[in-house]
């Protein structure tokens, strides 16, 4: 009987199909309720309201309010606030930035980083979603996304650590390259920007796969034909008519990419060398160390990520104008 | 496209298929090392490891935790999500560029930053480290996600549904419920999934907003200051195939949900 | 429609099951409630999960642990949650007291109330640092120290018996160091207190030793392979022979002895530091009852000492602990008697003059 049950449920759920007075008919001539919604739909702009009430709250509240306390805790001058003493309002935290060369060098080298490893998993994953939206018949495309996408979801940690297995002296690596011959002593992989780079573009290739993929996807393949059929070369097509239309997902990729690689901090420090310290490290330490150093870290973290907002918007900006050039 | 770069683009396909497998290969492979550390040479092997996963309360209690804490977090992001959502969809107003940029503000925060933030909120907001934080970190951090997706099929919505529907009488909260809500159904399942394999891998969001009872991430972090042991690589790999069977089961139940309507 | 109902009823199955998750008690219960239980903050495998089953089930008190993993963030949390704490119980490393008295997060301990205190070695339970403002602050329960840990393939002991070795052309781009701990290690090396409790007069002479051992480490950073933070990466880099040497805390270094992996390590003839782990109880602790009898009850017996050596290959301060470890444990945690002598402890009394100075230098050495 069971079946008969859910079944019915069911029709609920579905668009009506025939007349039912089931549920949603009784519901719909219940007073209180036809009543509520009268109330409510009184007029278009009150109907506009209380359907806009939840979301402004919600954005004002539970988003921009994490990042509206930080910016206040960054500029006192101790948190947590001691029992006893006063708090005051400074901008030591932020001058303190810009009076410590210290810190400049791995401001710019994370901003370096960013920027070279959003580049490469760009190269990287461009002919691979290409490959999927275009060659794959679509029968098998999803199967083949979400192949690529699973292991995007074990832990940061866990996979960290299986690439320094990976690259080690005594890693996987070295070791097939000394059974080909090929080596006599181990090439040592890890602790350069090379061993970070595998790391870190592990972690960004689903955030550009993605959008490039959607973008790739919408490409009609006729375009592409009638570029052949007027006698444009493989390249020329790519040139012409592919990589401009998918300009847009280029850069929300990009974008989406360089911002999130700002703030990696467990992948740099396990897998980066001496000469690799990144940002995201120097801000962590104010808030290991001791609970004083709050401020400056809340500071510095305001300063990163200002910096990074500047830049994919200049970058969106000039991708734009970019579009706009192409289509004249 | 000629043959030479066909065979190469899926060359560089294959090439990347590797690049993301072999680690995880090597992750499998270490969690069955007779031994406290993960590294070549295996001298020897044993079950050990993945047969202690099942025996282990603090585990599987860290992992029932992880599973509810996604799931809450989850119901929570797509209920906001998709209010949201529609509400921005296809509606021109003022102030719509600013609410579109704030909803997507969480994304777009750099991991560590955001934790703090959540934290120095959570506390000026008086809500306790433990579940509930958590929970609410997670919520807030994966409504983004939600929104955009849950937009992408909107903006499809054939108009003429809606208006058929309220043409024949319904109300706009049933004509929702009735047409749009079922139509989204394949973006919230997809939104969904997006959301539970976020928060169910969460490490800093958890560690700084979590109370007494740790997190999978959380525990695993611990256990690594006693070394990385085969025994952690087991408990990543069971609760990989565990996330891998939910999002294929997601998958084709969501391919058939699309066929059906 | 069929395979429609068929999910349906797959998902409504796995509701309930989520549902199920959620109503059992171990996620719903309020950590901290009043009654009978504890609260500790402490390391992976500090507290042994045999002792935990039978204080459990003998005094029905329930011990709930948050795990973590440094004394600064153990600080962070405790200072965010005073004047009224969840936490009873707490890991602090000797030569960190003095941060958290002076933060007035600390309740002194009332030895008294602790019949088996005299079962701890009086080396650790009276030594100088264990006693400030005239009281006890923590139960020593395990002892660390800075050692040169390195392959025994590779190097010799001759070569391990000196810190120089660290810094060798020989060994260029095979070593590793925790570069805060290194810079105390280096101070001793030049022949200063690398407690800096002799300097606390005169900070001019501090700054400038920090900047000759700052340069120093900045002069050497061609040589070295890696800057960590955790135990677990410098027994990675030993595993995968990225490394051959490098300093490291004895902890993990015995756990990998413990496997057999081929490891030695010494106590350099400059000399080394020690710490000492204690477990101390917070300031108007929810349960200070608890707490007594937690502690107590974990120092009965030597058994319960060597229980957590074990898991953690740091060294018991239990009287007789070692008598019930194996020949290779025993091995793992034991130092010849002419390398013990170069040991001292860390001292806090200079800490924030010292880490003020020291903590730009380490960002400095970072950022050369």
């Amino acid at each position: 009987m069971t079946y008969d049950a859910s079944a019915r449920e069911d029709r609920g759920a579905v668009p009506a199909t025939g007349s039912d007075r089931t549920f949603w008919g009784r519901l719909a001539s219940w007073a209180p309720y036809r009543a509520l919604v009268q109330l409510a739909t009184a007029t278009p702009r009150r109907q506009f309201l209380i359907l806009a009430a939840l979301p402004v709250l919600w954005v004002l509240t539970q988003h921009l309010g994490p990042m509206l306390q930080m910016l206040r805790v960054s500029l006192t001058d101790a948190y947590p606030v001691a029992a006893g003493t006063e708090q005051h309002f400074t901008f030591d935290n932020y001058l303190r930035f810009f009076g410590d060369r210290l810190f400049w060098m791995p401001f710019f080298r994370t901003l370096g980083f960013a920027f070279v490893f959003t580049l490469c998993t760009l190269v990287l994953t461009y002919p691979v979603a290409y490959f999927l939206a275009r060659h794959v018949s679509p029968k098998n495309r999803m199967l083949l996304l979400l192949m690529l996408l699973i292991p995007f979801w074990v832990g940061e940690i866990v996979r960290t650590y299986a690439i320094m297995i990976l690259l080690g002296n005594t890693g996987a690596v070295n070791l097939a390259l000394k059974w080909l011959g090929l080596i006599d002593r181990p090439i040592p992989f890890m602790y350069t920007s090379f061993s970070m780079g595998v790391g870190i573009v592990y972690l960004t290739a689903l955030y550009m796969l993605l959008p490039l993929y959607s973008a790739l996807e919408k490409l009609p393949k006729s375009l592409n034909e009638a570029a052949a059929d007027l006698g444009a070369g493989a390249w020329t097509r790519f040139r012409r008519v592919t990589l401009p239309l998918t300009i847009e997902g280029i850069s929300s990729g990009c974008t989406l990419v360089f911002l999130i690689s700002t703030g990696f901090y467990a992948t740099p420090v396990l897998l980066g060398g001496p000469s690799t310290t990144v940002f995201a490290e120097t801000i962590a330490g104010f808030f290991h160390v001791a609970g004083d150093e709050w401020p400056t870290g809340a500071a510095f973290a305001v300063i990163m990520f200002l910096a990074a907002l500047i830049l994919t918007t200049l970058f969106q900006k000039f991708m734009t104008g970019l579009r706009k050039g192409e289509r004249k | 496209m000629t043959r030479g770069n066909r065979i190469l683009l899926s060359c560089t396909y294959w090439a990347f298929v590797a690049y993301v497998f072999v680690p995880l290969v090597l992750m499998v492979l270490m969690g069955f090392k007779d031994s406290k550390f993960i590294g070549f040479p295996i001298r020897s092997y044993t079950l050990e490891w993945y047969m202690g996963i099942f025996e282990n309360a603090e585990v599987i209690s860290a992992f029932a935790y992880s599973v509810a804490i996604a799931v809450l977090s989850t119901l929570i992001s797509v209920f906001v999500g998709t209010w949201i959502a529609v509400l921005l969809e296809g509606r021109k107003f003022w102030g719509r560029a600013a609410i579109f940029g704030l909803t997507v503000l969480p994304a777009l925060i750099p991991g560590i930053i955001s934790a703090i933030a959540f934290r120095i909120y959570a506390r000026y907001l008086g809500i306790e480290p433990g579940m509930g934080a958590i929970v609410w970190s997670h919520a807030v951090h994966n409504v983004p996600f939600v929104v955009l997706v849950v937009m992408a099929r909107l903006s499809t919505l054939p108009k003429s549904q809606i208006e058929a529907a309220r043409d024949l009488g319904a109300d706009p909260l049933i004509a929702f419920l009735r047409i749009t809500l079922p139509y989204l159904i394949p973006a919230i399942m997809g939104a969904s999934i997006f959301c539970l394999l976020l928060s169910f891998d969460d490490f800093v969001r958890s560690f700084f907003l979590g109370g007494y009872e740790p997190t999978l991430p959380v525990l695993i972090f611990a256990k690594l200051k006693s070394g990385m042991s085969p025994e952690i690589n087991a408990i990543a790999t069971a609760a990989l195939v565990l996330t891998a069977v939910v999002g294929v089961w997601a998958e084709r139940f969501t391919r058939r949900m699309n066929k059906e309507s | 429609m069929t395979k429609l109902i068929l999910n349906r009823r797959k998902l409504l199955t796995t509701a309930a099951m989520t549902g199920a998750a959620l109503a059992s008690p171990a996620y719903l219960r309020r950590a901290h409630a009043q009654g009978g239980e504890v609260n500790i903050w402490t390391y992976n495998d500090f507290v042994p999960a045999a002792f935990k089953e039978q204080f459990e089930a003998e005094t029905g008190i329930k011990i709930n642990i948050r795990l973590v993993d440094d004394q600064g963030k153990q600080f962070s949390l405790l200072a965010a949650e005073a004047p009224n704490p969840t936490v009873d119980i707490m890991t602090v490393a000797g030569h960190r007291f003095l941060q958290f008295i002076d933060s007035d997060l600390l309740a002194p301990l009332d030895t008294d109330r602790m019949s088996n205190w005299g079962n701890i070695n009086p080396t650790f339970s009276e030594s100088d640092w264990a006693t400030i403002n005239g009281h006890k602050w923590g139960a020593p329960i395990l002892s660390g120290m800075e050692v040169l840990a390195y392959n025994t393939d590779y190097v010799t002991p001759e070569e391990a018996e000196t810190w120089d070795t660290l810094f060798s052309e020989k060994y260029k781009g095979q070593t590793a160091y925790i570069i805060q701990d290194m810079m105390s290690i280096v101070m001793l090396m030049k022949g200063y207190d690398g407690n800096m409790v002799e300097y606390l007069g005169d900070p001019e002479k501090a700054e400038a030793i920090v900047k000759e051992a700052r340069d120093f480490l900045i002069e050497k950073k061609p040589l070295v392979r890696k800057y960590y933070d955790g135990g677990a990466e410098v027994q990675q880099m030993f595993v995968n022979q990225d490394i051959m040497l490098g300093h490291s805390w004895n902890g993990p270094a015995a756990a990998l002895i413990n496997d057999g992996f081929p490891l030695g390590m010494a106590i350099p003839k400059e000399g080394s530091y020690g710490f000492v782990y204690t477990f101390n109880i917070a300031k108007n602790c929810p349960n200070p009852d608890n707490a007594y009898t937690f502690l107590n009850a974990i120092l009965a017996n030597p058994e319960i000492g060597a229980a957590m050596t074990k898991a953690s290959g740091f060294i018991s301060t239990y009287k007789g602990a070692s008598e019930y470890l194996t020949d290779l444990e025993k091995k793992s945690t034991s130092f010849p008697d002419e390398q013990l002598a170069n040991l001292q402890f860390f001292r806090a009394e200079a800490n924030e003059m010292k880490y003020g100075f020291v903590d730009p230098a380490v960002e400095a050495i970072k950022a050369a």
